[in-house]
């Protein structure tokens, strides 16, 4: 299973689940939040399927951001742990001494800890 | 056997004091014991690194030739307080740059004064006979100045509160972002490592006694401001020579939305006099008690939705009504635990030694709020009622009732009240325009909305931040009870 991003879709979010339904697939909704600019989803999906449900999405009006990750400017970075209760995804953790850790791999590009780092230590790649 | 400050002092000269931090002090009580512990350790040290807003620096710069009184300054294009003599100013941490005012402020001043970069001094002065400069525009370093002195009115919470959000957006606040839905929960201090919580009862730490701040030594001025001593809230006042200071313990941070503040490093030696000291130092994560708190009610009392303590929030996950909720700080525990090790090596090395306070800390003061001479307006003393139309009405009745009632907003309703959308008069032009008959063609679904209870105020910051003009108001099975416009909040 790979992550497809954050959908985001101002009128109804049944919309988008319904038409993922009708590919007749299983998936994780791993995050749903109501934003500025409207429901927006974090939906992980089978690798192969991605760009079938991409393209049926795009057609409902539905945008699909791209996967994108992000990456921790050690230098700027404080270990204050403002950035980790954000992350779905535990890619923002911290080691045992406590200092700040972030695993590339489980990142899925949500973006949701970007605006949350006082250090600005969290940039979009 | 009580131990004092001079036994404790002619300890360190000789170089045989026995110093651990907060965090080693708990085993050390629980397997020997409080008297054991007592006579064998010496100092406990403790550590906190976190957003502390109520901090900034004064600052002499000397005279320039011919001299200015400064009227108004600008560090790096931040706006210092200048109401002292011709050359002095305090820099505080939350003001914003001028520009880019949300990514640089006050704090990152401070830190780029410790890093020793260079700082533009920008200043205006309306010119006196004995100060005829009118204006300032040069560089300088820390070097540079007479006294750079970092003084802290509100430091060192003995702890703080858990936030989280229940309402259904985003919030960005000074405990951080925190995702609706109770998404994520932040918190605050280092618990057990706390400066305060090892010394609950200020037996020792008090007017005058020697720290660590900011990588430097400081000193405790008194009580700070908000010290809440009978809810287990005390606050420290701090001072400390800047120059001394390192970059790595006062760090600009800048929250989103909320502006900037800076991460600041305390550590305080606690002597261990007493058989007292040492159960009060050994003190764990379990036993110090906050509350969550729903930061998305902005009042005053915002509700308390559960007690926790630091063990839980250090675990990560807390449970707020059955929902697991992960939780991060916003201070550093790791800095925390450097700063009480650091603090341990300097007095080991016998190179800073302790003092008993000049005073203590009040411990019966009280916090109180702010004394408001207006009444506090509500939604429900300002709304009026709202003009409504059914959702499948014409155009043209809409644009009627506009008419009638002399209004701009045409809430729109089923037959049972619950509110569909609402329209503006601009829309119905729009319609006209256009040749839209439908209401369905120029409703707008996604409403903003007030609640009879909310503070006028904050209504009005709703409709500011939307960029609109009346706010319908729902009752709580969501059925439209009124509207409130920006004529009323005017
Ligand atoms: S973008 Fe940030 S919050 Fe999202 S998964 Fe990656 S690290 Fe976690
Ligand atoms: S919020 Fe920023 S500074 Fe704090 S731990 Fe995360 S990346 Fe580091």
């Amino acid at each position: 299973m790979l992550p497809l991003a954050i959908i985001r879709d101002i009128d109804d979010y049944s919309k988008i689940i319904n038409e993922i339904l009708k590919y007749n697939i299983t998936f994780n909704i791993l995050k749903f939040t109501t934003g500025s600019s409207g429901v927006n989803l974090l939906l992980d999906v089978p690798e192969d399927k991605i760009k079938m449900i991409t393209d049926a999405l795009t057609q409902n009006k539905v945008v699909v951001n791209k996967k994108g990750r992000v990456i921790v400017d050690d230098d700027k970075c404080i270990d204050c742990g403002a950035c980790l209760s954000l992350c779905p995804t535990d890619a923002l953790y911290f080691d045992e001494s406590l200092r700040l850790k972030f695993s590339y791999e489980k990142c899925i590009g949500c973006l949701i800890c970007l605006d949350s780092c006082p250090r600005r230590a969290i940039e979009e790649m | 056997m009580p131990k004092s400050y001079s036994e404790i002092n002619q300890k360190i000269k000789n170089g045989d004091v026995v110093v651990v931090t907060a965090e080693e002090m708990i085993k050390i009580v629980e397997d020997q014991g409080e008297q054991v512990a007592a006579e064998e350790i010496d100092v406990v040290t403790t550590g906190t690194f976190g957003p502390m807003c109520s901090s900034g620096a004064f600052l002499n710069f000397g005279h320039s030739d011919p001299p200015i009184k400064l009227e108004h300054v600008w560090l790096n294009e931040v706006h210092a307080y200048h109401g002292n003599a011709a050359v002095d100013c305090y820099i505080g941490v939350t003001r914003m740059a001028d520009i880019k005012p949300f990514d640089y402020g006050g704090g990152n001043v401070i830190e780029d004064l410790v890093s020793r970069k260079s700082i533009r001094l920008r200043g205006t002065s309306y010119t006196t006979d004995c100060y005829p400069l009118e204006e300032i525009d040069t560089y300088f370093t820390i070097d540079d100045l007479n006294q750079a002195i970092l003084c802290n009115p509100r430091n060192a919470y003995q702890k703080y509160v858990c936030a989280v959000n229940s309402t259904d957006k985003t919030i960005y606040t000074y405990m951080g972002k925190l995702l609706p839905n109770l998404g994520n929960a932040h918190y605050a201090g280092a618990g057990c490592l706390n400066p305060l919580c090892n010394d609950p009862d200020y037996e020792t730490i008090g007017i005058g006694t020697r720290i660590f701040l900011g990588g430097g030594i400081g000193y405790v001025m008194g009580e700070g401001t908000q010290h809440d001593p009978k809810n287990g809230f005390g606050t420290l006042f701090l001072k400390g020579d800047l120059k001394q200071m390192k970059p790595e313990y006062l760090r600009g941070v800048n929250f989103e939305k909320y502006g900037p503040s800076m991460s600041v490093g305390v550590g305080i030696p606690i002597p261990i006099l007493n058989e007292n000291l040492a159960r009060k130092t050994a003190i764990k994560d379990e036993d110090i008690e906050t509350e969550v708190i729903d930061y998305g009610i902005p009042r005053r009392n915002r509700p308390v939705l559960r007690k926790v303590n630091y063990k839980e929030l250090k675990s990560g996950k807390i449970d707020i009504d059955g929902k697991e909720v992960k939780v991060s700080s916003l201070s550093s525990l790791f800095y925390a635990r450097k700063i009480a090790n650091e603090l341990k090596t300097w007095i080991e090395d016998g190179i800073f030694f302790l003092n008993p306070p000049a005073e203590n800390l009040p411990t019966n003061t009280t916090y109180n709020p702010m004394k408001q001479v207006s009444e506090l307006k509500f939604v429900k003393d300002l709304k009026k009622p709202a003009v409504t139309c059914f959702d499948d009405c014409d155009i043209k009745v809409v644009a009627e009732k506009i008419i009638e009632e002399n209004t701009n907003h045409i809430v729109i309703i089923d037959k049972d009240r619950y509110l569909i959308g609402i329209v503006t008069s601009f829309d119905v032009t729009k319609a006209i325009a256009r040749d839209k008959s439908h209401i369905k063609d120029i409703i707008t679904k996604k409403v903003i909305i007030a609640k009879d209870n909310e503070p006028a105020e904050v209504a009005a910051r709703r409709m500011k931040m939307n960029d609109i003009s009346a706010l319908p108001i729902i009752n709580d099975e969501k059925q439209v009870i009124g509207i409130i416009t920006s004529e009323e909040l005017m």
